[in-house]
């Protein structure tokens, strides 16, 4: 191929046709330029492509090339100063119409000079590196039209002004707007930049900061928000329908910055309407919308953050602290749970399920929760009343959802021992009233708790389930094993492992006779089957179905305590009974005796006793008759005990140094595991150690931390450092 | 065939070949002629005299313009030139007494 084009070289220098004529070039070019004015003025239908393509060629072939050029700047130059000029001379609205319509008449001459002008363009001027006619054309339009000093600020103060009155709700010529913004853009970006966008960016800055201030001083903080998002918006829209996509980020950060960021603080504290007046009110959509907006603006979530951490704070420690809400601790969990429920649903719906968010619910509930160190009783309470009714006839998923709910708000308990303790005695309770209303909720709360806490924690609770199924294998292997007493009364025996159950110090009462006997069979089979082992009776805890037969011959089931049993069967022999016989012949505790007397005489429909005299408190010298004219509607007849729901003030405190003393070995033993693999570690880092170590089960206490380390110095774990006090050192 | 889809070009010496406005646009230059905005003379009258061009050159080109529909879009189309060749079936004859002027019509074609 190279060959080739070497030889059509040299033949064309010999068959070149010898330009003789002089004046050829300066022909050439007046047709050209003729044909160039033709094109200005909308009379292209009458000449030939052909004749001006092929003229261009030859005068770049020719060498032409030039001339062709320089000639092409001038005609040009010499059209677009009388579009200037034309321009200039429209008056008011049509300004912008004019400029348009040159403006597209010139790219499109533009356009077709190019097309004849190709072979200049492809050939000529890359060689000689001038710029090509396309750009070279839009180069002069904007030196000689845009730049001219009668146009450059008639322009922009013409088209700000029209984006001025769109923003004050007038419609505006969007098309010519998109035209003449394309055109800038056209022309270059740093021509949009520097002709426009600077001068829109400063003008729309001043604009917004004046509608801003307005706003705000009259509008509540929902309004506002709906007034911003909107403006937002509605520059979103401009942007798209005729700006370069370029300047939507620019304008958005001037109204971020103008509406929301300088705002932002006033809006989020403004009175019955802000931030906290939304969370009071649940408005999901203004609190959507301000999270949308202030997301935009640096700080903007963090201040929504700060503020909704102060308020949950705020309305939970009354909560806490309200002492009506004390008195029933299923409502008050309830509450809690309302209360997690609804700023759950609103971080939701309104702010995007946002994580930090989220996290900061968290760490506000946990503030508040443990402000009040009864929250672990009482949340024991609440599952406890779910337990025990709450849950009858809820489908079981709703059971999961409860008690998932309820291990929220125990994630954020500080003291779970507490809870654990609390825990354990209302299971207990629950277990031997055989009051569960389902295993399987039971068990899978216990689940729960021990994915939450360990092995450790659980361990006893476990057992305390498992000692109720041996117990029913012990009964059934008891009655196979003395048939004879299938016609007498029945016993029922749970046998519980020492250690796993709460035990209280247990007084035994005086049974009746026929089952002190029951018992004794019971004792002797039990022990013939496991030996090595002790048996005491914990009659506080138990539950006796009584038939009894009332004067008009009206039978009943009672169904009672063990304690109310043994004052009943007294009557079994005496109509009259004093309260001082009573005692005396049940050796029951006088506390638990008033309260099972107060049951059985004082509470209405379930009277069983007459008292006299007829007053409201069990007193020392009271008498107690069989109530004869007992009814009720059901055949069997339920008598609670008067319990004592919540703790009184003395249980509670016992309860605490109970959960004291059990955190002790607790502390002992994380600080001698740590010490262990340390060897020595001064006293502040093992101090954070420990209360690190043992924060999932509660918080420590520095003193008692200390006092521990003390304890465990003086039986010789460890060591303080001769010189340094304040390092310890493991003794193994 | 259409008369809006097909274009006359006229050789030096007169006469007219009709062929596809497609085939025709293979030529840049053409292919401005034709679309360039603002009507000129060949647009509006669908044909097109160059009377630099000889019959039998301006015939050739037209057998390349449907030759390079067929099969240009296997060859690589960077080249300018008429030459360009490849594989026996998809040659493009030419002979050789006409290869100076095809180039220059090449040229001035833009093709």
């Amino acid at each position: 191929m190279s060959n080739q084009r070497k030889r059509n070289f040299q033949i064309e220098a010999f068959k070149h046709r010898v330009v003789i004529d002089p004046k050829y070039a300066d022909k050439t070019w007046k047709i050209l330029e003729h044909a160039i004015h033709e094109i200005y003025n909308h009379n292209a239908s009458g000449l030939s492509f052909e004749e001006l393509y092929r003229n261009a060629y030859n005068m770049v072939l020719h060498k032409f090339g030039e001339k062709l050029y320089s000639g092409l700047v001038a005609t040009m130059t010499g059209h677009l100063k009388e579009i200037a000029k034309s321009v200039e001379a429209a008056q008011g609205g049509s300004f912008l119409e004019e400029l348009n319509r040159k403006w597209n008449d010139h790219n499109k001459a533009l356009q077709m000079i190019r097309d004849i002008l190709m072979y200049m363009d492809r050939t000529y001027i890359p060689s000689t590196q001038k710029t090509p006619v396309h750009e070279l054309g839009l180069n002069l339009w904007r030196e000689i039209v845009i730049y001219s000093n009668q146009i450059r600020n008639r322009l922009l103060n013409t088209l700000l002004e029209l984006v001025h009155s769109e923003r004050t709700g007038d419609v505006i010529d969007r098309g010519i707007m998109r035209n003449i913004t394309k055109m800038l853009v056209d022309l270059g970006p740093s021509v949009y930049v520097h002709e426009f966008e600077l001068h829109f960016l400063h003008v729309s800055a001043e604009f917004y900061r004046v509608e801003s201030q307005k706003f705000i001083e009259c509008c509540d903080c929902g309004d506002y928000l709906k007034k911003a998002e909107r403006r937002l918006n509605e520059e979103i829209d401009r942007v798209s329908h005729y700006l370069d996509p370029r300047t939507e980020k620019k304008i958005t950060n001037v109204v971020e910055k103008e509406m929301i960021e300088n705002h932002m603080l006033r809006l989020i504290h403004m009175e019955n309407s802000g931030l906290v007046h939304m969370f009071s009110d649940d408005k999901y959509d203004d609190l959507g919308r301000m999270y949308n907006l202030f997301r935009r603006v640096p700080d903007g979530l963090s201040k929504i953050r700060e503020v909704m951490t102060e308020h949950i704070k705020e309305t939970g420690k009354q909560l806490v602290n309200d002492p009506e809400r004390l008195k029933d601790p299923v409502e008050f969990v309830q509450r809690l749970l309302d209360e997690k429920d609804k700023y759950d649903k609103i971080i939701n719906f309104a702010f995007n399920n946002d994580k930090s968010f989220q996290n900061a619910l968290n760490s506000s509930f946990e503030y508040f929760i443990n402000l009040n160190p009864r929250s672990p009783e009482f949340i024991s309470l609440f599952v406890d009343d779910k337990l025990r009714k709450g849950l009858k006839g809820v489908s079981e998923d709703d059971v999961e959802v409860t008690l998932d709910k309820v291990m929220m708000l125990f994630r954020y308990l500080q003291e779970k021992d507490v809870f654990e303790k609390y825990y354990k005695q209302h299971l207990a309770k629950r277990l031997l009233s055989g009051k569960t209303v389902s295993d399987d909720a039971e068990r899978s709360l216990i689940v729960k708790l021990k994915t939450e806490c360990g092995y450790q924690f659980t361990s006893k609770l476990e057992g305390m389930f498992t000692d109720m199924k041996t117990s029913q294998d012990t009964m059934q292997g008891f009655y196979a094993s003395h048939p004879e007493l299938v016609d007498g009364p029945t016993l029922t025996v749970q046998v519980l492992t020492t250690g796993s159950w709460p035990t209280q110090s247990s007084v035994t009462c005086n049974l009746p006779a026929e089952m002190s006997a029951l018992c004794e069979k019971f004792r002797s089979y039990y022990l013939g089957t496991h030996t090595g082992r002790r048996l005491s009776w914990q009659t506080n805890m138990g539950t006796a179905d009584l038939k009894a037969t009332f004067g008009k011959g009206q039978k009943h089931e009672l169904n009672v305590s063990t304690y109310q049993m043994c004052v009943l069967m007294l009557f079994n022999n005496a109509d009259r009974l004093s309260y001082k016989e009573i005692e005396q012949a049940t050796e029951i505790p006088a506390s638990d005796l008033k309260r099972c007397l107060q049951s059985l005489a004082l509470v209405k429909g379930r009277n069983v006793l007459r008292k006299e005299p007829m007053s409201k408190d069990v007193g020392e010298d009271d008498a107690f008759f069989v109530n004869d004219k007992f009814s009720s509607k059901l055949y069997k007849v339920k008598i609670g005990t008067v319990v004592a729901q919540k703790e009184s003030e003395p249980e509670k405190q016992e309860t605490r140094q109970r959960v004291e003393e059990d955190r002790k070995p607790q502390i002992e033993a994380a600080i001698v595991r740590i010490m262990k693999s340390r060897k020595q570690l001064d006293h502040n880092n093992l101090i954070a150690e420990v209360t690190k170590q043992l924060q999932s089960r509660f918080l420590a206490n520095p003193t008692e931390v200390k006092k521990r380390i003390e304890s465990l110095i003086e039986r010789d774990f460890l060591e303080r450092d001769e010189n340094d006090r304040k390092l310890y050192r493991y003794l193994a | 065939m259409r008369k809006e889809d097909t274009v006359k070009l006229i050789s030096a010496e007169g006469f007219e070949f009709v062929v596809d406005k497609e085939a025709a646009m293979v030529s840049q230059t053409i292919h401005n002629m034709l679309t360039s905005p603002g009507s000129f003379a060949e647009r509006q009258h669908g044909e097109v005299t160059f009377p630099e061009i000889s019959t039998t050159i301006l015939e050739k080109i037209c057998q390349y313009f449907y030759w390079h529909l067929q099969f240009a879009s296997s060859i690589d189309l960077n080249s300018e030139n008429l030459a360009v060749v490849s594989g026996k079936e998809t040659e493009f004859p030419i002979e050789p007494e006409l290869t100076l002027e095809l180039m220059m019509a090449a040229n001035y074609l833009h093709t």
